[in-house]
């Protein structure tokens, strides 16, 4: 596909059409930039795991901690309470981890696996443009010798620079048709193996959100001996506090 | 008029009704004077109220509740009061009038508001003073007063008032009740309707006044800790720091340590300390809650702000793509029920919890009093007893001195403790509700979450189904992608390059180059004169056509010194099995005698006694000219840089056997020069000058020492330090 220009002072002889090139530049620039989306949602992916976890173990540890505390050993409504809350959040926590494990295992990994896959075609990428310059190079030689007078050493010299020349120019040419042809197929395929996963995501959170919703819902029914309703619950703390701040022995200015 | 105090013990001749009759009359003086009195204190009331408090409330100058308290409610209750002792002398028999019930009846009222207006007497007269450091509001204060004065006088009762007066009158009544109803009490004979109520009216006067007192001196004792512990600074601390306080001190060390020492406080208060113990366990509870609570919304923050992040990078992914599925990726993004979720957590759970945190410390504060005050108690208890059980006999006169220090340490002790008693129960429930409230929230919080989360996101039977074999549609993606040309040929690559080299190196460097045999060797010797036979320096690789791969110490012959191109840095030459060409750098005149490789096994088949081949011209590296065949000395040689120590190893082989011909050596004339001056020391040294030429005779003194050297210079021969010379290089 390589065609020779006019000799005539042009800066860079064109072996390669500028539209080849140029569709070759942007099918790997669109992959080069998947490369890069592809990094940042593994990282953030693993740093939302990470929180998942840590702010499961902290809802833990209020339960734990509550439990652990002498009032219930004084009081045994507030230890069956406790008691209950703590068995919740220990369960939230389970299905919790459970979660992370089901995401690690059907995005995380996959997405590794995915992004395994351009190193290889950076160094394609690399060794085309290797063997492109060194196309450019032998074409440049065998231009030269071609200018030269006709001569004994000079035509050996060119027919063995052409020799030299013809292999180098068809490996860079199926070198270039093939990451042609494929660079657009891998562009493609990221759809088809990223929708399970992300199918697979949303699923694990739904689940886990139902869950989630039913052990509250449970564990409200347990707590929530006085059967207020918010308002007026809130207002009655209100007033306990009130109550406490009229305390004496609560400092009171 | 009336008598006060009791009855006269009557004489016998006094006649039990007339006694009687005397007390009635009494009595209903009594009466009238409490119901005259009670109506004037209500008056004043009101007219303080109306002339005095509206005109400044109006004016807003003052804070006037803080001055007057709870004036008007007083008044209410006086006139309540005042009504109810109409009603009940409106009885014309004077057998029936039975005032002690109104009082009892009103007991719990008056004690209510007249508790509240005399514990903040105190606080109203002091502000009462500095308001009168106003000019200004001082006019207005005089403005009022003598209106009430004019009043006052147009009912011909010139009292002198002014607003301190004026504060003063509720506090001044309450007081009178227990005396009015004593004299009331004692003026009733006992068989009157009255004489049971009147007695309790009169118990329960001075129960109030005691409560009232007890009321307030608790909030003094609360006071006075409390501001000597924000008494923080260093001189504060200094000015405590006397005789008394560390005395105190001490004392109190000693107790603590008895505790600890597992003495047993003679002075104990189960009920204290069980509600010190829940109140203690309350104080844990709230504060670990607070700061587990606000960890677990820290995090929840957190893992909100990355799965946001999350999702923004799915869509990124997926956008260049027609396919609109980002549907069913907005999920769980919901920072809005996140943020409500967040903001509610606050405002119900921890800002209540973190108020009620707060109140622990006063409280703590207040214990810890006490239980110093207790410590004191103690000890002086213990003395105290001590006292009294080695003085026995003096116990009478000395008990009442030794009950004297108890006393205070006891007061303050068992004030502070009944304070803390009942009022630690009513903080502990107070505490607790709160405390139970706020988990109670927490749970519904987290509910409302979970499910407003769920919203917008599919449930879960309308999401399509889980794919069980995920991970083959995934892997057969892979492998696909894997097939592709570009993956396979250099995916391989990777491996390769990620494997240890030496593997790879063995399974590249095939070495196919064959060694030159013997037989090459020799006819090539025979075939072509010495001049045109070279070996190799070393190994080289032929890269182009017609190259040869040749290894060091090879011998080829010279054919031809230029290439077809006219180069005449590559030479055609002959290995005795093959032509090819070489690069001449590679290549080296051969010389027999030191075919290094020949060294060991040449030695019994070539001549060792052939000339000295001329110097070798290019020794890389080196400007020193070996002779063939050098002397025994030629071993003390400093050669800087061999090609090969194989060389200098063929050398010393060679040198061995030529020993007898060092004479010749001698005869070439190794030229040295001095490169320093030296100084003969003796005869047999030679002195030399920087830079002088000299003829070396022998390469080591008469003893073999190598470090000298025989030299000769301007007809003087004498021995030189070897170092001190330096070669002439003709290189």
């Amino acid at each position: 596909m390589s065609w020779i220009p006019f000799k005539i002072g042009q800066p860079k002889k064109q072996i390669v059409s500028k539209t080849v090139e140029r569709d070759f530049e942007r099918e790997y620039d669109k992959l080069q930039k998947l490369e890069d989306q592809t990094k940042k949602l593994h990282k953030d992916m693993k740093k939302s795991t990470e929180a998942d976890l840590a702010m499961s173990k902290a809802a833990v540890k209020i339960s734990a901690d509550l439990l652990s505390n002498p009032l219930c050993e004084q009081d045994q409504a507030f230890l069956d309470s406790m008691t209950a809350l703590d068995t919740a959040m220990r369960r939230m926590d389970a299905f919790n981890q459970e979660k992370v494990n089901q995401i690690q295992k059907t995005v995380v990994d996959p997405l590794k696996k995915y992004s395994s896959v351009f190193p290889s075609l950076n160094m394609a990428v690399k060794r085309r443009e290797q063997t492109l310059q060194d196309y450019k190079r032998l074409q440049a030689k065998v231009e030269k010798y071609e200018e030269k007078e006709k001569t004994g050493p000079v035509m050996v010299k060119l027919h063995q620079a052409k020799e030299e020349l013809r292999p180098v120019k068809d490996d860079f040419e199926a070198k270039n048709k093939q990451l042609l042809d494929e660079m657009p197929k891998f562009y493609q395929s990221r759809i088809d193996y990223f929708q399970p996963s992300f199918e697979a995501l949303i699923r694990a959170q739904v689940v886990y959100f139902t869950e989630m919703y039913k052990i509250f819902s449970e564990l409200t029914d347990q707590i929530d001996q006085a059967g207020l309703t918010d308002e007026q619950r809130e207002r009655e703390t209100e007033a306990k506090l009130t109550e406490l701040r009229a305390l004496s022995i609560v400092a009171d200015d | 008029m009336t008598p006060r105090g009791l009855s006269p013990i009557p004489s016998p001749a006094v006649d039990p009704e007339e006694l009687r009759a005397r007390k009635m009359k009494r009595r209903a003086k009594v009466i009238q004077e409490l119901v005259q009195t009670e109506k004037d204190f209500l008056t004043d009331l009101e007219l303080c109220i109306r002339e005095v408090v509206q005109p400044l409330r109006n004016l807003m100058v003052v804070d006037v509740d803080r001055l007057f308290t709870n004036m008007e409610t007083v008044c209410e209750v006086s006139a309540a009061l005042l009504h109810r002792l109409h009603e009940a002398m409106a009885d014309p028999d004077p057998e029936a009038v039975v005032i002690g019930d109104v009082f009892i009846q009103a007991k719990a009222a008056l004690e209510d508001v007249f508790k509240i207006y005399c514990y903040h007497h105190d606080e109203a007269n002091a502000s009462l003073k500095s308001y009168e450091k106003d000019e200004e509001i001082k006019q207005h204060f005089t403005t009022c007063v003598l209106a009430l004065k004019k009043i006052y006088d147009k009912e011909g009762k010139p009292n002198l008032l002014d607003m301190g007066s004026l504060l003063i009158k509720p506090v001044q009544r309450i007081m009178k009740y227990p005396l009015l109803l004593g004299e009331l009490w004692h003026a009733t004979p006992e068989d009157h309707t009255d004489y049971q109520p009147t007695q309790e009216a009169f118990t329960a006067a001075k129960i109030i006044n005691i409560n009232i007192n007890e009321f307030k001196r608790r909030k003094d004792i609360v006071m006075k800790y409390k501001r000597l512990e924000d008494d923080g600074t260093l001189r504060g601390k200094l000015n405590k720091f006397n005789i008394h306080s560390i005395r105190k001190k001490g004392d109190r060390f000693a107790g603590y340590l008895k505790i600890l020492a597992g003495a047993d406080t003679q002075v104990r208060d189960e009920v204290f300390d069980r509600e010190e113990k829940l109140f203690r366990s309350l104080e844990k509870a709230a504060r670990q809650l607070v700061k587990n609570v606000q960890c677990y919304l820290q995090y929840t923050q957190e893992m909100v702000s990355v799965a946001v992040q999350s999702v923004q990078d799915v869509k990124n992914i997926v956008k260049d793509s027609n396919k609109n599925d980002g549907n069913g990726l907005v999920h769980d993004n919901g920072y809005d029920p996140y943020k409500v979720f967040r903001d509610n957590l606050e405002h119900l759970v921890l800002t209540p919890l973190s108020s009620l945190h707060g109140m622990f410390t006063a409280p703590q504060k207040l214990i810890q009093k006490r239980y110093d005050k207790l410590l004191d108690y103690c000890s002086r208890l213990e003395r105290s007893s001590s006292f009294s059980s080695s003085s026995s006999t003096t116990s009478s006169s000395l008990s009442p001195a030794s009950e004297d220090p108890p006393g205070p340490a006891k007061r303050d002790y068992e004030a502070l403790n009944a304070l803390l008693v009942e009022e630690l129960q009513r903080f502990n429930t107070a505490a607790y509700t709160i405390l139970t409230n706020s988990v109670v929230f927490l749970v519904a919080l987290l509910r409302g979450l979970m499910n407003n989360a769920l919203m917008g996101a599919p449930s879960v039977h309308q999401l399509p189904p889980p794919l069980s074999n995920i991970a083959e549609v995934q892997n057969s993606i892979m492998d696909e992608l894997n097939n592709l040309t570009f993956v396979k040929d250099n995916a391989q690559k990777l491996m390769e390059r990620k494997v240890s080299f030496e593997k790879r190196d063995r399974k590249t460097a095939v070495p196919e180059v064959q060694h030159q045999t013997e037989e090459q060797r020799a006819w090539l010797l025979a075939e072509y004169p010495v001049n045109r036979l070279y070996q190799l320096k070393r190994k080289c690789n032929g890269c182009q056509e017609q190259d040869l791969s040749l290894l060091e110490g090879e011998l080829v012959a010279l054919i031809e010194d230029t290439d077809p191109m006219g180069s005449s840095s590559r030479w055609l030459v002959h290995t005795g099995g093959m032509q090819g060409y070489v690069y001449s750098t590679f290549l080296k005149q051969y010389n027999p005698l030191r075919d290094s490789q020949r060294a060991g096994q040449m030695a019994k088949e070539q001549p060792q006694q052939q000339p000295p081949a001329t110097v070798d011209e290019d020794f890389d590296d080196l400007s020193l000219f070996v002779s063939g065949s050098g002397s025994s000395s030629l071993r003390s040689f400093k050669l800087s840089a061999t090609d090969s120590c194989s060389i200098l190893s063929g050398l010393q082989g060679e040198l061995e056997s030529t020993e007898d011909t060092e004479d010749t050596v001698d005869s070439e004339a190794q030229q040295y020069y001095a490169v320093y001056a030296f100084q003969a020391r003796c005869e047999q040294e030679l002195t030399l000058q920087e830079h002088q030429h000299v003829r070396i005779l022998q390469f080591c003194d008469l003893g073999g020492n190598k470090e000298w050297w025989l030299a000769e210079a301007n007809g003087q021969k004498g021995y030189v330090p070897a170092n001190y010379l330096g070669r002439m290089s003709y290189a």
